[in-house]
């Protein structure tokens, strides 16, 4: 039996997918927290007020620029192991880390899609404010791709699974087959939601469409 | 502990160590009416307090009162030469210098290696009683004997491992952990496919036959001597004295017949155990002997000329602004040469992967909106895949193939991040410039060069949000060994203190470095829109 065949005859499958499950739990951290922080940026941007507009701005623009690899590795160093907020611990497991590091795309992401959703809803478009929801769909798959960084600290999710695996393939040809078993894995789900995405858009949008033609 | 009994005819030789000890330890007790060295001391007041550590196996573990180790078996004999009681004192690597130097030991045991910057805080017992050197240890199937088969791999690695500079000075990246004691596990749960640490600290486990039969040692390297201290001012006697029963100790094989018992590495022992029965060895000056003593690692690393500048500014702002800054990156030469590199190969980086997308984008907007229908699903097929692709798993990938055909090297590594960010990020903006070339031919019915120019405007800020995008992931160039300024300052911080303010100082460099590439390619999306609303 080839090295790749052990390899996939053994318990990868339900590692690689316990793996999977890990990139999806992180990516609901990420975009609920983001949302929980994009928000209320969202709401201070379409405000009247310049001040809360040009801290949102500030806030957003910061959190945009924030490379997530960078932001994982900063707070796996900055954050003891032993820090406690008035007697709660505050160290991060291996998940948390990066699920908070994902935090700045969503919630700059949040933020943008939330203004638009509000200004939507102050012209009368509540179907177009819904589009905030599909945003944010496309949002959390684009999240759960991005999480495979998890890998680079020794989280153990699906990427990481399949670079373990790799490393104890001697040939490049098995490397590249564990590889494309990896990507199809991951592009199921994401070509599926994705597709879900462009349904539910297509639906608001013809929805949007009869109403406007009924008025 | 018989050879411990046994009095071989090295004794009757008065240049032998045994008469010089001899001679040692009957002047200290005729001092006991006003000992003012630390020998007189323990001498006359009966016991010796010696610092051990509780848990390190099979070098000095404690259970209850209970203490067991080639550490405790040396510091029970050492006791015993003395003619003392020995009161053991729990220490740890933090703990062990200031302990002597606090009074509070006479001696310390305690698995502590000999370099030239511990030199200046104790005085270190001459031969040396062990020696252990960086192991690296990963799974049997793996085919690994030396550097040459590491390279570009990653290593599990504990911070402020003295061996770390020498590890990533070899072009391997290092994943850092707290606690050595977490090694094992992650080696087991296959976190870590390989793991570098003191041979010592591997001993234990490799007793346990379950993880014998997985892992091995593949090799080791930096070596370092571990050497029993004491103070450095009050304790030349019984420096003296200790010198000399190391030497007695080698000679006779004492300190090997402790390592046979706690089953660690004898291979060190054997050796001295041969050097000190050499009759230039074998004296009263033996310990003092170039030839037969072993050196002081020499782990202090070359300052940069401006290190009193540094030190002077991080004094000032905590002293001003109440800040504990510490900037290791600015202080030693190899971490400045890391740091300096770092920026320069990062800013390479994100140039290149900028142009790479943007060549990509046009190459597969140009591909998806040909007329070939071959080109055009070709074209489709590789972006569905490569967004079907985890980002990282596709950086893999590129620099997998790279190291197929090109020996591993930082410009490979980063050429295959540069070539792997663009067309991750080409890619989909490439399918943003096909869809408004698809909606510009159905509005305004143009085609050829003059639909493309005007596709690239109505797609500009989606090429714009992919250009920004491929200069945020250049980071996560440093997980296939592209010697960023993220890989750079982890390596900086692997063999430095001062975690918090390098990250930082990581955190703002990468922040404003994108939000310039955010203005400048603001300027381009601009300039595309402009083309278009005036054509």
């Amino acid at each position: 039996m080839s090295p790749l065949l052990q390899r996939l005859g053994g318990d990868f499958l339900p590692t690689f997918l316990a793996g999977m499950a890990v990139n999806f739990e992180i990516a609901a951290l990420a975009v609920a927290v983001g949302l929980v922080v994009g928000l209320p940026l969202a709401y201070a941007r379409a405000s009247a007020s310049r001040a809360a507009v040009g801290l949102s701005l500030t806030l957003v623009g910061l959190m945009r620029a924030a490379p997530t690899f960078v932001v994982m590795f900063f707070l796996l160093n900055v954050i003891p192991r032993d820090a406690e907020l008035f007697g709660i611990p505050l160290a991060l497991s291996g998940v948390m880390t990066v699920a908070l590091s994902l935090v700045p795309y969503s919630a700059a992401y949040a933020a943008d899609a939330g203004v638009e959703a509000l200004q939507q809803w102050r012209r009368g478009s509540h179907l177009g404010a819904l589009l905030f929801l599909p945003n944010m769909t496309r949002a959390f798959f684009v999240v759960v791709m991005s999480s495979g960084a998890a890998a680079a600290i020794g989280v153990t999710e699906g990427i990481s699974v399949i670079l373990r695996q790799a490393e104890l393939l001697p040939s490049l040809a098995d490397r590249l087959v564990l590889f494309a078993i990896g990507i199809v894995m991951f592009g199921i789900p994401l070509q599926l939601g994705f597709a879900f995405v462009r349904r539910l858009q297509r639906a608001l949008g013809s929805h949007m469409t009869r109403r406007q033609a009924s008025t | 502990m018989l050879l411990l009994a046994v009095a071989p005819a090295w004794s009757q030789d008065k240049n032998a160590p045994d008469a010089a000890l001899e001679q040692v330890l009957k002047e200290a007790r005729e001092n006991c009416a006003q000992p003012t060295d630390r020998l007189s001391k323990v001498l006359c007041g009966g016991r010796i307090r010696i610092g051990v550590r509780d848990f390190y196996p099979l070098f000095a573990t404690r259970e209850g009162d209970e203490r067991s180790g080639y550490e405790v078996d040396v510091a029970h004999a050492i006791a015993k030469r003395l003619g003392v009681d020995v009161e053991f004192h729990r220490v740890n690597a933090a703990s062990r210098i200031p302990m002597i130097g606090d009074d509070r030991i006479d001696l310390v045991v305690a698995t502590m290696g000999h370099n030239t910057q511990r030199d200046g805080q104790v005085r270190f017992i001459r031969p040396h009683y062990y020696q252990s050197e960086t192991t690296v240890v990963g799974p049997k199937s793996l085919p690994i004997k030396g550097w040459d088969d590491v390279t570009g791999r990653t290593i599990c690695v504990t911070i402020g491992n003295g061996s770390n500079a020498e590890i990533v000075s070899q072009n391997v990246r290092v994943m850092l952990f707290d606690e050595a004691g977490v090694l094992p596990e992650r080696l087991r749960d296959d976190t870590c496919v390989l793991a570098a640490q003191d041979d010592s600290f591997f001993a234990e486990y490799f007793t346990d036959p379950a993880f014998a039969a997985e892992f091995e040692q593949k090799f080791g390297f930096a070596q370092v001597p571990w050497g029993m201290a004491v103070a450095r001012s009050g304790s030349d006697k019984l420096a003296r004295a200790l010198d000399l029963m190391s030497q007695i100790f080698h000679r006779d094989g004492v300190f090997l017949e402790f390592a046979r018992k706690e089953r660690i590495g004898t291979a060190f022992l054997e050796k001295e155990n041969a050097i000190w029965k050499r009759p230039e060895c074998n004296t009263d000056t033996g310990s003092s002997n170039p030839a037969c003593v072993l050196p002081a690692l020499n782990a202090e690393l070359k300052p940069t000329p401006f290190v009193a500048s540094v030190l002077a500014f991080e004094d000032w702002t905590e002293s001003k602004l109440g800040l504990d800054v510490t900037l290791p990156m600015l202080k030693t030469a190899p971490a400045f040469s890391l740091f300096v590199n770092g920026v320069i190969n990062s800013l390479i980086l994100i140039a290149g992967a900028l142009v790479a997308t943007l060549a990509l984008a046009l190459a597969f907007g140009a591909a998806m909106g040909s007329s070939s229908r071959l080109l055009h699903w070709l074209a489709r097929a590789v972006t569905v895949t490569l967004q079907s692709s985890p980002i990282v798993l596709t950086l893999v990938i590129a620099a997998a193939l790279a190291h197929a055909i090109f020996p591993y090297s930082a410009a490979v590594a980063i050429g295959a991040a540069i070539l792997a960010l663009g067309l991750s990020n080409g890619s989909n903006a490439g399918q943003a410039i096909f869809e408004a070339m698809t909606s510009l031919r159905s509005e305004r019915q143009l085609s050829g060069v003059n639909l493309f120019m005007h596709s690239l405007g109505r797609s500009a800020t989606q090429i714009v949000a992919f250009l920004v995008n491929a200069a945020k992931g250049t980071p996560i160039a440093s997980f296939i060994g592209a010697p960023e300024l993220l890989s750079a300052l982890t390596d900086v911080t692997s063999f430095s203190s001062g975690r918090v303010t390098t990250y930082c100082v990581l955190l703002i460099f990468y922040i404003v470095v994108v939000m310039g590439v955010v203005w400048l390619c603001n300027k381009l999306r601009s300039f595309l829109e402009h083309n278009e609303a005036t054509a």
